[in-house]
């Protein structure tokens, strides 16, 4: 591909030409500006692009409604960081991905840095409950590693697993690749960041099962998870025993099973999380004029329970459009996951489908009581620039996986 | 969450593992080619179809599992948003919505003429969350700025009568300064606000203070006792209501009482007002007019306190306290009731202070709060005699041809048991006329004896309770007295603790009783109502100072109090003329000095004077007069505590009455003697 050759100055120009020229993306000379056109359209697996565009405008729309009324949602922050994120996903999409498919240590290596940047003296900010959020000295900028984490850990995972050829026959390289997954995973749990860290044991777990993982170790690992667990909550609920689970996770737990426990902490959020998507009906309640999130009931109403502000304040329409949305991007992705060839590129799209359906799910329902409440951002809608980096990079992933596809026939 | 649950639930994810275990391990192993697309296999490979199906496979159930996440996630939003969604909208509005209630204004009360004795006025008052008591720099700035110690600021919010959750009131009637102060430097004063509060106002300062008596903050039982009710439009009150707890105030609460209003506002997390919605208005309270005349008032009070003082700076250093009445005797309204000592309904605006509290109720007070006129009980003396004359006539003990012989000295039951009259010196020859006028003891002495030695002796007791003695009139305040009408039961299971012999009804019982001595105690305004049947001929009206009730709010329409007879006593014209002829002669006849008190007025007076013995303490005086003798219209009943002979005391407060009744002075000065010779 010829991706070094300048555009011609005396050439007509389409603004979106100009553009992508702008930011360094060097189309092919070719003859009519139209023909260039869609030669670049064919470079963007457009499939998973509409709806993700679509996705990150509505998120931007709903992230302005936002900032009307709560004064943490800065907009022209959020703007920031889907340029930032834009930034990355052309990065990643004009890179050849498959470039990573045999750099496992350095990735590995990458992963381990970046989790364990928090708790550099002097790197690490912990304030007002936050953790896991690195401060670069002098200019003061903020991000979470552990969500840029994500990302190389699906390429780690599609890495190693992919080696395999969708076959792993031996308990041997089960067990070697269940502990390259936890590598990340634990180091998560140390900052402590346990909804980040089941975000990384799924979207690990995905791969290494579409991997090609033999069902019958799958399955003994699944057991062996949920007696785990089962004997963690346990423990952490009887007297005497070690409490694992720290309190607050404990009690979102409780919560969850039963709201009326606990009225005003962690009942109370989700109680009034569901009263707001509960109270938007069908067409919402318009720009502006949610109660719910915009008097202060709702909380963390820009973050972790953007879905429900979204709901509160667009109705049902609203929160299908997102979740046909959702599904749209996911679908597309393993779409793609099955058109494609290369095992390592079929597991990267599975890692970032599996991560976006979990966060999904998690996210979403979260607020709608139908799961525990975790701090997971709702990807491409909710505040933050790291999360906002972190899912448009792995976007990117994607349609560099499109971009760089090797066409057959 | 019980344990159970956890178990429950992790069971559940138990057998959905195995089901996808079963359905996983059914798929076979079969072998495919596979290509590998660059990459070099490090394990297995080789041209193996059988991992490609696999992958395949799971990327299907893959693509499987994220439909059903959205489609899970899809009909949970569907069935809150679209089928619960009413239910929601309630709790969002529940959440954002509060009712502030509006206070009514209190009615106000005016005299018979529209004279505003009680009103209100807006009253700056600075409250405070009972939080703030844990905040010592706080607290002191605050009682630097009210100018109150800190510990009294302290005190004021640790007091938990208006509820242990509610706001505490720090201070009343603070100044503007104040005000601006606390709302430039809201953060120093976190907790701490200011609100404009209705207050009672008294334009007549303390006038007719037991009359109207005063308001407070509703107390806990009152709260418990309003939220219990069941009647239909019954006042329910809320926490920090001010409420009437003493005189018209109480008795007629719910007139005085408004309906409150109610707004509603959208408040944030916080509960800080963002807008307002809609309203109920407060209805303010009726207002209550009153029998009473705000000048004859404030005539009756200052007579009853001059005399009062006259008598504490001469000859009763322990008189302090007594009651006057106006009565009109045709219908039983009350043109003034003055009790003394009086106080000031003022204090209790805003709630009344620890001190004023502890003052109002010291020893050396002599109990101000208390209306005298209605709950003073005292024994009647010879204001008793006419009462006494009917119930001889009218049970034959005595004629109006029975004549006596007083010679100062009565021994009708013996030597041993002699009773002095009044007059050391005798009367000589009497009759039940001259009896009453010149208060001649003897002649009801024998009346006495007559009752003991008839077959009925207790007839005496049932006229005097014909005539309201003993029993509460029902005036329309609150706090009556009942007084005490003795008889042979009565002292039998009274004196429990005496001997047999001295609980036994004797002779001497009877004697006292006809001369208004001894167990005997009523209130001034039986004597009033007592005396008013005799002025009107036996129709006595229920005392009552509430004239009408005016609405304040829509017409203004007016609901007059209905007059109503309390009851009506029998008796024989002649007997009726008898004493209406003593009570004349008691005025004219008796001694030229008492005529001269009342000869500047344009009407002839009737009326009898007594002066009770207490042993141990100076006399209680008397003194009830009603006029126009031949046509009688008003009554003026004075009682004076710890006082001297009536006609010496308590006379001169009735002269000064009837003077500011008719509009006529007499300047005849004060001449209290505690000699005898004065007349009783």
């Amino acid at each position: 591909m010829a991706q070094d050759q300048g555009i011609r100055e005396s050439e007509p120009q389409s603004f979106v030409d100009i553009v992508l020229s702008r930011l360094g993306l060097n189309l092919q000379k070719m003859g009519s500006s139209k023909l260039q056109r869609s030669r670049f359209w064919k470079k963007i697996y457009l499939t998973e692009f509409i709806p993700n565009v679509l996705l990150v405008l509505f998120g931007a729309l709903v992230m302005w409604s936002a900032s009307l009324t709560i004064p943490e949602a800065s907009f022209p922050r959020h703007l920031v960081g889907i340029l930032l994120g834009l930034a990355a996903a052309i990065a990643i999409w004009r890179y050849d991905y498959s470039l990573f498919a045999d750099k496992s240590t350095f990735l590995l290596v990458l992963d381990i840095v970046l989790m364990l940047l928090p708790s550099i003296p002097g790197l690490g900010y912990n304030a007002m409950g936050m953790t896991g959020w690195v401060q670069i000295p002098l200019i003061g900028f903020r991000f979470q590693p552990s969500e840029l984490a994500k990302p190389v850990t699906i390429l780690l995972m599609a890495s190693v697993v992919g080696a395999y050829n969708g076959k792993i026959d031996t308990l041997k390289d089960y067990l070697k690749l269940c502990g390259y997954l936890c590598v990340p995973f634990l180091l998560i749990l140390t900052q402590p960041d346990l909804g980040t860290g089941l975000i990384v044991l799924v979207l690990g777990a995905a791969i290494i099962v579409c991997g090609g993982a033999k069902t019958r170790w799958v399955l003994i690992t699944l057991g062996i998870i949920v007696v785990g667990a089962f004997v963690i909550v346990a423990s952490s609920m009887t007297e005497g025993l070690p409490h694992i689970l720290k309190q607050y996770q404990l009690n979102r737990l409780i919560v969850f099973v039963d709201p009326s426990v606990d009225p005003t902490g962690n009942g109370y959020n989700l109680q009034q999380a569901k009263i707001a998507v509960g109270s938007g009906g069908l067409f919402g309640k318009g720009i502006g004029n949610a109660s719910q999130a915009g008097s202060g009931f709702l909380p963390e109403a820009h973050t972790d329970f953007v879905f429900a502000l979204l709901a509160e304040e667009f109705g049902f329409l609203g929160s299908t459009f997102v979740l046909v949305m959702f599904g749209w991007v996911v679908l597309a992705t393993v779409g793609l996951a099955l058109r494609v060839e290369s095992p390592f590129a079929k597991l990267v799209c599975v890692g970032v489908a599996a991560m976006w359906t979990f966060q999904v799910l998690q996210n979403i329902g979260m607020c709608i009581g139908i799961m525990p409440i975790t701090g997971i951002p709702l990807p491409f809608i909710s505040f933050g620039s790291s999360s906002m980096v972190s899912q448009l990079l792995s976007a990117g992933l994607v349609q560099s996986v499109w971009h760089h596809r090797k066409q057959v026939g | 969450m019980s344990l159970s649950t956890i178990i429950i639930i992790l069971l559940i994810i138990l057998v959905a593992a195995l089901i996808g275990l079963y359905v996983f391990y059914n798929r076979g192993d079969e072998r495919l080619q596979f290509d590998i697309g660059g990459q070099a296999p490090r394990a297995a490979g080789g041209n193996d179809s059988s991992a490609e199906r696999t992958v395949r496979s799971r990327l299907l159930g893959l693509g499987l599992a994220c439909t059903s996440v959205i489609a899970i996630l899809l009909a949970r939003i569907w069935s809150m948003q679209l089928l619960s969604r009413d239910e929601y909208v309630q709790q969002a509005e529940n959440n954002r919505t509060r009712k502030i209630s509006l206070a009514a204004p209190r009615g106000r009360i005016l005299d018979r003429n529209g004279n505003e004795i009680v009103g209100n006025r807006p009253c700056l008052t600075v409250i405070s969350k009972p939080e703030v008591a844990e905040n010592d720099i706080e607290i002191q700035l605050l009682g630097n700025l009210i100018g109150m110690p800190a510990a009294a600021v302290r005190r004021k919010i640790q007091d938990q009568s208006e509820g242990a959750q509610s706001d505490r009131t720090v201070a009343s009637d603070v100044s503007r300064r104040v005000v601006a102060f606390i709302g430039e430097h809201p953060y120093l004063f976190e907790g701490i606000s200011v609100e404009e509060r209705s207050a009672r106002s008294y334009p007549y300062g303390g006038l007719a203070a037991h009359v109207v008596g005063y308001t407070g903050t509703v107390t806990r039982e009152q709260l418990e006792e309003s939220a219990a009710s069941t009647e239909e439009g019954a006042i329910v009150y809320e926490t920090g209501d001010t409420v009437g707890q003493a005189g018209i105030e109480y008795q007629y609460e719910n007139v005085l009482q408004g309906i409150r209003g109610e707004q509603s506002v959208f408040v944030d997390a916080n509960g800080s007002v963002l807008e307002y919605s809609t309203s109920v208005e407060p209805q303010s309270g009726s207002d209550v007019i009153l029998t009473i005349d705000a000048s004859l008032q404030q005539a009756a009070e200052d007579a009853l306190a001059s005399v009062i003082k006259k008598i504490h700076d001469t000859v009763s250093k322990a008189c302090s306290a007594g009651s006057a009445i106006v009565l009109d005797v045709t219908n039983g309204e009350v043109l003034a009731m003055a009790s003394c000592p009086t106080y000031s309904p003022n204090v209790f605006v805003g709630g009344i202070s620890n001190d004023d509290w502890t003052s109002l109720q010291s020893e050396q007070s002599n109990n101000p709060l208390m209306n005298r006129a209605i709950a003073g009980q005292y024994p009647s003396a010879s204001t008793i005699k006419p009462f006494s004359t009917f119930a001889a006539l009218d049970n034959g003990i005595a004629t109006n041809k029975s004549e006596y012989n007083c010679t100062g000295w009565w021994t009708g039951f013996g030597e041993a048991s002699g009773q002095y009259c009044w007059e050391h010196a005798g009367h000589g020859k009497m009759n039940l006329v001259s009896g009453i006028t010149y208060s001649c003891d003897v002649v009801f002495y024998e009346i006495g004896k007559g009752f003991y030695e008839s077959d009925n002796p207790e007839a005496f007791q049932a006229k005097l309770r014909e005539w309201g003695l003993g029993e509460i009139t029902n005036i329309d305040l609150p706090g009556e007295s009942v007084g005490r009408i003795p008889d042979a039961e009565w002292k039998w299971n009274y004196y429990t603790e005496s001997a047999d012999v001295d609980r036994e009804w004797k002779g001497g019982d009877f004697t006292n009783l006809a001369i208004g001595q001894g167990d005997l105690l009523v209130t001034p305004i039986q004597m009033a109502c007592a005396y008013a049947g005799v002025a009107t001929g036996g129709k006595v009206w229920r005392p009552h100072v509430l004239k009408s009730v005016r609405s304040r709010t829509g017409n203004g329409s007016v609901v007059d109090y209905e007059p109503q007879v309390l009851r009506e006593v029998e008796e024989k014209d002649e007997y009726k003329s008898m004493v209406h002829e003593g009570l004349v002669g008691v005025i004219y006849k008796e001694a030229e000095y008492i005529a001269s008190y009342f000869e500047t007025l344009p009407v002839r007076l009737a009326g009898k004077s007594g002066t009770g013995e207490r042993v141990g303490h100076n006399p209680t005086a008397w003194y009830i007069t009603f006029a126009p003798e031949d046509d009688p219209k008003f009554l003026v009943a004075v009682t004076i505590e710890e006082a001297t002979w009536a006609n010496s005391s308590a006379i001169y407060a009735c002269r000064d009455i009837w003077g500011a009744l008719y509009g006529v002075k007499n300047e005849i000065p004060y001449t209290v003697s505690s000699v005898e010779s004065v007349g009783d």
